[in-house]
C-alpha cells in the first residue's frame, strides 16, 4: 500500500520527522516499509520558463529550437522534442548545473545546434506526470521563481501491512498508528453523521454475508472532473482520476479504509435487495467480464431481480456512476471477510474494496464512511442528499472486552515492562481500561480477542529491545533423528572425501525423467506420485529416485565440459505403496553418479576411464565392516543392473546407464549409477560395536589359480570358499583373472582366475604340512563343487 | 709379515679409495677380505710367525682389519650419499601435483550443518516429519483458517488424495508435539514447497529449518536470547540482530529477525533471515484436542518457535547472488566449496 506523508499530515503532525525516523518507527511497529520516495523538486536550478518562439531544428525533424524566458534578463536557446506544448506556455526549464537525481544539466550542442538547458517533464524534476510531455505549468506562475516553490514535496512510503492490520489500510489508521507511536495528538475527525434512518429502500436477505448495508440517495448531482486538491491526493498514492464521484469514493477508501459504491440511481429499480446469488447467476462486472455466480457470492440486487454489484468486490457494468449521471445511490456496508475471501478467490476478481472486506473493515466506519462522502459530494458534485440514511441489518460486533493477565504477561516478558506500562500502552492505542484488568478494545482492533492479542500489542509497542535476552535451556535426550542425521554426514563426508561432489537436486521431476530412476524396487504402474495442478511439466512428479536429478546435473556438466563426474546426493524419494499411508510414502535414499575419468590425467598420469568396479569400490567403503557383493537382477532402461547385498542385507540398486541412453546425453564415457537405501545404510556406517583380537600367531598365504567356463562368476567360487569347512582358511581374495579371446594360450571359452588363500590358527605358527593339507583340502572342495581344476 | 701386512693395507686403502660406485667397491671387498682375498690369506700365514711375535703381528694384522673395514663402511656410506643425492637430483618440484578428485559438501548441508552444531550445543535435538503433509499438520493445527491464502492451490502444491506439499517445516512442531509430551526443545531442518515460479531468489523446493521450545516457563528473553545467540554463532559475534514485530498466524507476538548484513563495498544493509515468535495458545489448544490429554493446556505451558530459510543463509553466507546455483550442481560451483 502507499501512504503519501502529505495526506497523513492532515490527521497527525509529523513535522520535523524524516522518512528514515518514520520508516523506522513503522518498522518496528511491525509495518513492513517497502521502499521509500520522495517526490517533489529539489533543485534551486529548475525555474519557471515561459516558450517565446519555437521553430523547426535545420537538421531534425523531431526537434524543435526554442527561445525562453527564464527570468534571467534574455531569451536562452533549448532545443526540445516535445509536442504538446504552445508559444506562451510556461514550462520548467532546467538551467545548466541543475541536478535531476544523479545527473547534471550542462550547455551542449544537439544535432549543432547550441541547448542551453533542458524544458522539463513532471516526472524528469520528481513530479507525477499528468500530460504526455513538458509539463504546462499555470499561466500565472511568475517567470524565473523555482518550480519547488510551487509545489509542495511528498513523501511516499510503500508499506506492507500485515494481514492482522486491516485498520492500517487507509491513512486515517495509519496517522491513528503513528500518532500512538509517537504519543502525539491525532486530529479529530469532524463528519456530520445523518439525521436519521429508515429500513425502507434496502433489503438484505443474506445477513450471513452482509450484516449490515446502507445507502444514501443524492440527486442532482454533476459529474465532471475532480477539483485540483483532490486529483492531486489520488496521484500522490498512483491512482488514477476518473470523475468526481468516483474519485471520492476512492478518497474514502484510502482515506478512512471504508469501501464505498456509487449506483446511478436511474438504473436501480425500487429497493437495493442483497441476496445469495443464484447458483449459475451470471453477472457482467465493470472490467466487462461475465462471472457465473454460486449461492456462497452476494450480490447487491433491485426488485427487478438484476444483480447490479457483486457485494464487495465489483460492481456492475450497468449501474455505474456516468457521464449522464445525475442521481446516485451511495453504498456502504460491512461484508463478511471469509465469504468476500471465498468470491473474490473463486472469481480471481480483486479489487481495493474486496482487499479490505476480506481482512475485515471497522464496522464502526461504515456510517463515517458514508458521511465523508456524502459531505464530499454535496460540495465538490453538487445535489442534495437525503438527510435520512436507508439502513438494514446491525452493525456487528466484533469485539469483547479482554482480560490481561498480569502474572502471565510477566512472566512472557521477564516481568520487564511494568503494569502500569502496560496500561499506558493500551490506553495510547485506544482500549479503554475497566475493573479487573478487563480491556474494552475498540471496533476498529478485531484482531485483539485474547490475553496474548494485548501482550503482542505491549511487546510491540514497548519493542522487544526493552525485554533482557535469557540463555537458558531445558536438556533433551538425543532422538533417532539425531543418530540418522549424524550417520549421513558420516556418509557425505566419506564420499566427499572419496572425491564426489554433493548435489541438491529438485524434488519435482518430469514425467520424461523417471526412465532414469532405479528405486530399491522397479516402479509399478500408479507408483509415482504427482502433484494436481504442477508449475510445469518439468516438476510435475515426485522423485521416485535420486538417479534422474543426478543423470540431469551430469548432463549439465558433460554440456559445460567436465572431464570426470562424481555426483551424489542424499535426500528423500517418494512413491506410492501401502495404501498412502504417510510413512509408506517417503524414504530416504543415497544416490551415486559415476562417469568419465578414474582419475584426473596429468603429466603424470595417462587417462584412464571408470568402470563398474570403480563405482563398486565406492559403495565397499561405505559399507567396509560387510563383504559387499551385487547380485544381477534385470532393470529396464540399465544394463549390468544388480542388487548391491552387503551383511546379508539388500542395500540397493547398481546399473549402467544403457549405452543409447548415454549417447543421447552426451556423455562419452559409460555411466554407473547406484541407489542406496539410506535407512539400511545408516547401520553401516554407525561403526563397529567391538574389537576383534589382534591376532597372536602368523599366518600364511597360498595362491590357487584356477582355469574354469569363461561364464562361472567369482560370486560361484567365493561362496564355495566361504562355506569349506576348513578351520585354518581365515580369507581369500581374487587377485588375477586371465583370459584370451584368441584362444593360444587359453581356449577362448575358459578364464584362468586367481585367488590369494589365507591360513592361520588362533593358538599356534602353522607347519608347512598343516597348511599343505588344508590348502589341498580346499583344492578338493572347489574342484568338487565346481567345473574348475586348479592349473 | 710386517712389511707384507702393511704393504697389503696400503694397496687396499688405496684401492677402496678409488672405488667409485657400489659394485668396485664390492668386488675391492672381496678382493681383500674375501676367502681368498689378500688380507685373508696373508692372516692365514699367522700359523707360520714364530710364537714370539704373535702377538705383535696379530695386533697389527686387527688393526689393518679394522682400518680396512672403517675405510669401506665409510666409502659404501659415501657411495650411498652420494646415489641418494644423484637420484633427488634434477626433480622439478613446481611441476603440478599429481591430480585426486576432490569431492565436495553443498553449500546448503555445510550451513544446515554450521545452524545444527550451534543449536545442538544449545541443547535442541532434531526432529523431522513428512514432506507429504495433510491440510492439519500443515494449517488447521497452526491456526490457519481454512480460507488464508496460503491455503490454495495457486501457492501450494496439492495431491488428487487431498494430501499436500508442506508449505513450510513447521508441520514438524505439530507432529513432535503430538508424540512427544513437554519440554521438548526440537530443531527439523527439511524441505518446503511453494507454487512459486524458480527464478533467481525463488525456488518451488527450498530448505528451511525449523525450532521450537516448549516447556513450564519460556519466555520473549529466551527467544531473543537463543536466537541472538544463534546468529552470532553463525556471522560472527559482531553481527547486528533486529527483531521486527510482524505476524504469523501461528505464534502471538511475532517477529521477523534481520541481520546487518556488512559487503565491502556496499552500504551495509539489514536482511531477513528468519521468522520467529511464541507460540500461539491456539497450536497448543489444537495440539490438546489431537492428544486428548492436558499435556499442552496454554494455560501451564508456553514456547518459542522460529523458522529461517536456509537458502537464504547460504546466500548470505558466500555471497550467492542466484538461489539456482544452489540447485543446478555446476561442478565449477561446488568445487568451490571442496
Amino acid at each position: 500500500m502507499n501512504v503519501s506523508l502529505n495526506w497523513l499530515a492532515t490527521h497527525v503532525d509529523l513535522k520535523g520527522k524524516t522518512p528514515d525516523e518514520l520508516d523506522k518507527l513503522l518498522t518496528f511497529a511491525g509495518v513492513e516499509v517497502e521502499g521509500i520516495e520522495v517526490k517533489g523538486v529539489s533543485s534551486d536550478k529548475i525555474v519557471v520558463a515561459q516558450i517565446m518562439e519555437a521553430v523547426q531544428h535545420p537538421d531534425a525533424d523531431k526537434l524543435k529550437v526554442t527561445q525562453v524566458d527564464a527570468g534571467d534578463g534574455q531569451l536562452r536557446q533549448i532545443v526540445c522534442g516535445a509536442k504538446n506544448y504552445k508559444v506562451g506556455d510556461k514550462v520548467p526549464c532546467c538551467l545548466p548545473g541543475a541536478d535531476l537525481g544523479g545527473f547534471t544539466i550542462g550547455e551542449t550542442k544537439m544535432r549543432g545546434v547550441e541547448s542551453k538547458g533542458m524544458l522539463a517533464a513532471a516526472s524528469e524534476i520528481g513530479l507525477t506526470d499528468v500530460e504526455d510531455g513538458l509539463m504546462i505549468l499555470p499561466a500565472d506562475s511568475p517567470i524565473g521563481t523555482p518550480v519547488k516553490e510551487l509545489f509542495d514535496n511528498d513523501v511516499l512510503l510503500e508499506v506492507e501491512v500485515t494481514p492482522n492490520r486491516p485498520d492500517l489500510l487507509c491513512h486515517y489508521g495509519m496517522a491513528r498508528e503513528m500518532a500512538t507511536l509517537l504519543e502525539v495528538p491525532l486530529k479529530p475527525l469532524d463528519l456530520p453523521l445523518h439525521e436519521g434512518f429508515t429500513a425502507d429502500g434496502v433489503k438484505i436477505e443474506a445477513p450471513d454475508a452482509c450484516p449490515l448495508y446502507t445507502a444514501v440517495k443524492i440527486t442532482g448531482v454533476k459529474v465532471a472532473d475532480s477539483p485540483a486538491w483532490l486529483k492531486e491526493r489520488l496521484e500522490s498514492i498512483g491512482l488514477r482520476p476518473i470523475n468526481n464521484v468516483v474519485d471520492i469514493s476512492n478518497f474514502v477508501l484510502h482515506e478512512l479504509g471504508q469501501p464505498l459504491h456509487a449506483f446511478d440511481a436511474a438504473k436501480v429499480t425500487g429497493s437495493l435487495v442483497i441476496r445469495a446469488a443464484k447458483d449459475g447467476e451470471e453477472f457482467l462486472a465493470l472490467d466487462d467480464e461475465t462471472y457465473t455466480l454460486l449461492p456462497e457470492d452476494c450480490v447487491i440486487s433491485d426488485e427487478s431481480g438484476k444483480a447490479l454489484a457483486l457485494g464487495g468486490v465489483m460492481g456492475g457494468a450497468d449501474s455505474g456512476v456516468t457521464g449522464e449521471t445525475t442521481d446516485i445511490l451511495l453504498e456502504s456496508a460491512y461484508f463478511t471477510p471469509s465469504r468476500i475471501r471465498r468470491t473474490s478467490r473463486r472469481t480471481a476478481l480483486s479489487s481495493d474494496s474486496s482487499y479490505r472486506f476480506e481482512r475485515g473493515v471497522n464496522p464502526e466506519g461504515v456510517l463515517a464512511g458514508s458521511a465523508l462522502a456524502v459531505k464530499l459530494i454535496l460540495e465538490i458534485a453538487g445535489g442534495s442528499a437525503e438527510p435520512v440514511m436507508r439502513l438494514a441489518g446491525e452493525v456487528p460486533a466484533l469485539t469483547k472486552p479482554v482480560t490481561l493477565d498480569l502474572a502471565k504477561l510477566d512472566q512472557l516478558t521477564g516481568g520487564s515492562i511494568s503494569y502500569d506500562e502496560a496500561a499506558t500502552i493500551l490506553a495510547r492505542l485506544g482500549l479503554a481500561s475497566n475493573a479487573d484488568n478487563t480491556w474494552t478494545v475498540p471496533a476498529f482492533r478485531a484482531d485483539l480477542q485474547r490475553h496474548i492479542d494485548l501482550v503482542e500489542e505491549i511487546v510491540r509497542v514497548k519493542g522487544l529491545d526493552a525485554i533482557p535476552s535469557r540463555l537458558r535451556g531445558t536438556y533433551v535426550p538425543s532422538s533417532a533423528v539425531d543418530a540418522a542425521y549424524d550417520a549421513d554426514m558420516r556418509v557425505r563426508e566419506r564420499l566427499a572425501g572419496l572425491g564426489f561432489h554433493e548435489c541438491q537436486t529438485i524434488k519435482l521431476i518430469a514425467d520424461a525423467q523417471v526412465a532414469d530412476a532405479l528405486p530399491l524396487k522397479p516402479l509399478l504402474p500408479g507408483d509415482t506420485i504427482r502433484v494436481s495442478l504442477p508449475l510445469s511439466e518439468d516438476h510435475a512428479v515426485m522423485r521416485p529416485s535420486i538417479i534422474p536429478g543426478l543423470v540431469a546435473s551430469a548432463e549439465r556438466n558433460v554440456r559445460q565440459g567436465a572431464g570426470a563426474l562424481r555426483l551424489f546426493e542424499l535426500g528423500r524419494v517418494f512413491r506410492n505403496a501401502g495404501g498412502g499411508k504417510a510413512k509408506d510414502l517417503e524414504s530416504d535414499t543415497l544416490g551415486l553418479l559415476l562417469s568419465g575419468d578414474a582419475l584426473p590425467s596429468g603429466w603424470a598420469r595417462k587417462d584412464s576411464t571408470i568402470d563398474l568396479y570403480d563405482l563398486k569400490a565406492v559403495i565397499a567403503a561405505l559399507v567396509p565392516t560387510a563383504p559387499l557383493q551385487l547380485n544381477p537382477r534385470d532393470r529396464d532402461g540399465f544394463a549390468l543392473a544388480c542388487d548391491i547385498q552387503a551383511g546379508g542385507q539388500n542395500l540397493g540398486s547398481f546399473a549402467m546407464l544403457l549405452p543409447s541412453r548415454q549417447r543421447e546425453l552426451d556423455i562419452d564415457s559409460p555411466v554407473f549409477v547406484a541407489e542406496l537405501d539410506l535407512t539400511k545404510l545408516r547401520k553401516f556406517v554407525a561403526g563397529s560395536g567391538s574389537i576383534e583380537e589382534l591376532p597372536q600367531f602368523p599366518g600364511s598365504t597360498r595362491d590357487l589359480a584356477l582355469e574354469a567356463p569363461a561364464s562361472l562368476a567369482n560370486v560361484e567360487i567365493e561362496r564355495v570358499l566361504a562355506k569349506v569347512k576348513e578351520p585354518l582358511l581365515t580369507g581369500f581374495e581374487c587377485f588375477d583373472v586371465f583370459r584370451d579371446p584368441s584362444g593360444e594360450k587359453l581356449a577362448a571359452d575358459r578364464k584362468s582366475i586367481a585367488y590369494r588363500l589365507s591360513y592361520r590358527a588362533a593358538d599356534r605358527t602353522l607347519k608347512t604340512g598343516e597348511i599343505d593339507t588344508a590348502h589341498q583340502a580346499v583344492v578338493a572342495a572347489l574342484t568338487k563343487a565346481l567345473p574348475v581344476g586348479q592349473r | 709379515m710386517k712389511d707384507q701386512i702393511e704393504a697389503i693395507q696400503a694397496e687396499a686403502l688405496a684401492r677402496i679409495e678409488t672405488a667409485g660406485d657400489a659394485r668396485s667397491l664390492e668386488d675391492a671387498r672381496v678382493a681383500i677380505l674375501g676367502k681368498k682375498g689378500t688380507l685373508t690369506e696373508v692372516s692365514a700365514g699367522m700359523r707360520d710367525v714364530p710364537k714370539e711375535e704373535k702377538a705383535a703381528v696379530g695386533q697389527l694384522l686387527n688393526a689393518a682389519r679394522q682400518a680396512i673395514t672403517a675405510s669401506l663402511e665409510g666409502k659404501q656410506q659415501a657411495i650411498q650419499d652420494a646415489a641418494d643425492r644423484q637420484a633427488l637430483e634434477g626433480i622439478d618440484v613446481t611441476l603440478p601435483a599429481r591430480a585426486l578428485h576432490h569431492g565436495s559438501l553443498h553449500p546448503l548441508t555445510i550451513i544446515r550443518h554450521d545452524a545444527i552444531r550451534i543449536l545442538r550445543r544449545m541443547g535442541f535435538a532434531l526432529a523431522e516429519g513428512p514432506e507429504i503433509e495433510d491440510e492439519f499438520h500443515c494449517f488447521d493445527a497452526l491456526n490457519t483458517p481454512a480460507d488464508h491464502p496460503a491455503r490454495n492451490e495457486k501457492d501450494t502444491f496439492y495431491f488428487d488424495s487431498g494430501k499436500l506439499l508442506r508449505t513450510h517445516t513447521s508441520s514438524v512442531q505439530v507432529r513432535t508435539m503430538e508424540g512427544q509430551a513437554p519440554p521438548v526443545r526440537i530443531i527439523a531442518p527439511g524441505s518446503a514447497y511453494r507454487r512459486d515460479e524458480i527464478d533467481a531468489t525463488h525456488l518451488s523446493v527450498f530448505n528451511q529449518l525449523e525450532g521450537l521450545y516448549v516447556d513450564t516457563d519460556v519466555s520473549l528473553g529466551d527467544l531473543k536470547g537463543t536466537l541472538e545467540y544463534f546468529f552470532h554463532e553463525l556471522y560472527g559475534p559482531k553481527t547486528e540482530v533486529r527483531f521486527r514485530p510482524h505476524f504469523f498466524p501461528f505464534t502471538e507476538p511475532s517477529f521477523e529477525i534481520d541481520v546487518k548484513l556488512e559487503v565491502k563495498g556496499q552500504a551495509p544493509r539489514w536482511i531477513e533471515v528468519a521468522g520467529c515468535g511464541m507460540v500461539d495458545p491456539a497450536v497448543f489448544e489444537a495440539i490438546s484436542s489431537s492428544r486428548k490429554d492436558p499435556a499442552y493446556d496454554p494455560e501451564k505451558v508456553t514456547g518459542f518457535a522460529f523458522g529461517m530459510g536456509l537458502d537464504r543463509l547460504a546466500m548470505i553466507r558466500w555471497g550467492i547472488k542466484d538461489i539456482r546455483l544452489l540447485i543446478e550442481n555446476d561442478a565449477r560451483f561446488l568445487k568451490q566449496f571442496a
